[in-house]
């Protein structure tokens, strides 16, 4: 569900997946405080047709969806062409977190009531995720990744699928030209050529207030945050497959930076649940983490300041 | 979530000392034994101060007996550079309570005006969508009436 809304002479605004978007086209004369040019119209509709497709695959919050289709019965399915590069790194951080971050909490999201419906209620008792090795495979297959699964299975693709929805705009629109783009999707951003630009961190419990700011270049940055998704005590986006239940809210708001916004967005969330030491030594990436009590951190290589 | 030792880091926090001194008597205010500081607590708030680490132990009489915190700051150019609280509650209870007082020092040293930084974009986590914010907004109302 898409609605148009252009903003200001500066870069293209519109609401999409249920956040506001921004892309801006630049060069290196682009002053820091601007993202860019608007898209033509072209590009801007190419763009919103291919969100547009990727909602219509992977969002379990309409009924039409592969997600949905693939919730409500059991089978083999081809998979889109992009459902490769998310579900490998799925894969990756499923293992590195003992298999607490996983793409089969949908229905552990929907048990506590943040559902297609918004119930916001919990129905009962926590509901782990079901065992990834238990319920699907993966199979490379002539005509694409198709999907096995020997039960209804609720995917949800929330840690990851926005940083790499951005990503997808992105090479879209390299694909038509369009190569020096910076693209916002509220909390995940990706720039590309030769720009610098500077992104401030969020303080999650005061939207006025920025904790730091990075530098960034020919990369993404990505956040995430306990307290912008969250419908009641102790209830929010960020859950441990294992149990079914939110993290603790020890670590409350989380930025990684990465070549793509894929692995960015994926790392943000992984660093709820593991030691970032040990996402640092699987991926080429930095990362801030703010603590319930005031401590940030960042890692050594981190561009940019912190204000904490 | 604080058990029996808890520590609370701010980092690089950029204050004037006379700031600092008076977080440290308010730290230190409820204490009925002697701090047992290295820091000049009472110096004057325009004097000039050795750069270095100082720290400061504080005890006082909890319901639940006697309890400590040990504040340690570090002093560059009369600033403070860093200020780290660490509490050693002997009792549950009062660790609960410490706890929620280390947050408080934290959320008060977190942050500066987005308004104020020249920066391109600024990442929060997602905005929420209108869907959930409107649902949210529901469960308020709810809430009011029960």
């Amino acid at each position: 569900m898409l609605s148009k809304v252009d903003v200001g002479p500066h870069a293209t605004s519109f609401d999409a997946i249920g956040v506001p978007w921004r892309i801006g086209v630049h060069d290196e004369s682009t002053p820091t405080a601007l993202l860019g040019n608007p898209l033509d119209g072209h590009d801007r509709e190419a763009v919103l047709r291919r969100i547009e497709q990727f909602d219509r695959d992977w969002s379990r919050f309409r009924s039409d969806s592969l997600v949905s289709r693939i919730a409500r019965e059991a089978g083999s399915w081809l998979l889109p062409a992009d459902a490769a590069p998310m579900l490998a790194l799925y894969e990756r951080l499923h293992a590195l977190t003992d298999a607490r971050l996983s793409p089969l909490v949908g229905a552990s999201l929907e048990r506590l009531g943040y559902d297609a419906a918004y119930r916001l209620t919990p129905a009962g008792d926590a509901l782990p995720a079901p065992r990834w090795a238990d319920t699907i495979a993966l199979r490379d297959t002539g005509e694409g990744l198709v999907l096995d699964t020997v039960a209804p299975v609720l995917l949800d693709v929330g840690a990851a699928g926005k940083g790499y929805l951005v990503d997808l705009v992105g090479d879209l629109l390299a694909s038509r030209g369009v190569t020096e783009t910076l693209v916002d999707a509220s909390g995940d951003v990706r720039v590309r050529g030769e720009r610098s630009i500077r992104v401030a961190l969020e303080n999650p419990l005061d939207p006025s207030k920025a904790v730091g700011v990075a530098e960034l270049r020919g990369a993404a940055l990505c956040a995430s945050a306990l307290s912008r998704r969250s419908w009641g005590a102790g209830l929010h986006h960020i859950i441990d497959a294992v149990t079914g239940r939110p993290v603790a809210k020890d670590v409350i708001a989380t930025w990684a930076i990465a070549d793509s916004a894929l692995i960015a967005d994926g790392v943000a969330t992984a660093l709820f649940l593991v030691d970032p030491a040990r996402l640092s030594a699987h991926f080429s990436c930095e990362w801030v983490r703010l603590s319930s009590d005031g401590r940030l951190e960042a890692s050594p290589g981190f561009v940019g300041e912190l204000f904490a | 979530m604080f058990t029996s030792s808890a520590r609370t880091k701010a980092a690089r926090i950029a204050a004037p000392i006379g700031a600092a001194a008076a977080l440290l008597s308010t730290l230190t205010g409820c204490s009925t034994a002697a701090t047992e500081a290295d820091a000049p607590a009472t110096a004057p708030v325009n004097a000039s101060y050795s750069d270095g680490t100082f720290e400061a132990a504080g005890a006082y009489q909890s319901p639940n007996g006697s309890e400590n915190i040990t504040v340690i700051v570090t002093l560059k150019d009369d600033i403070v550079t860093d200020v780290e609280i660490v509490t050693n509650p002997a009792n549950p209870t009062t660790a609960n309570y410490q706890g929620q007082f280390s947050d408080g020092i934290g959320a008060l040293v977190v942050g500066e005006d987005i308004d104020s930084l020249d920066v391109t974009v600024v990442a929060g986590s997602s905005l929420t969508s209108q869907g959930f914010r409107e649902a949210l907004s529901v469960i308020k109302a709810d809430a009011l009436e029960s």
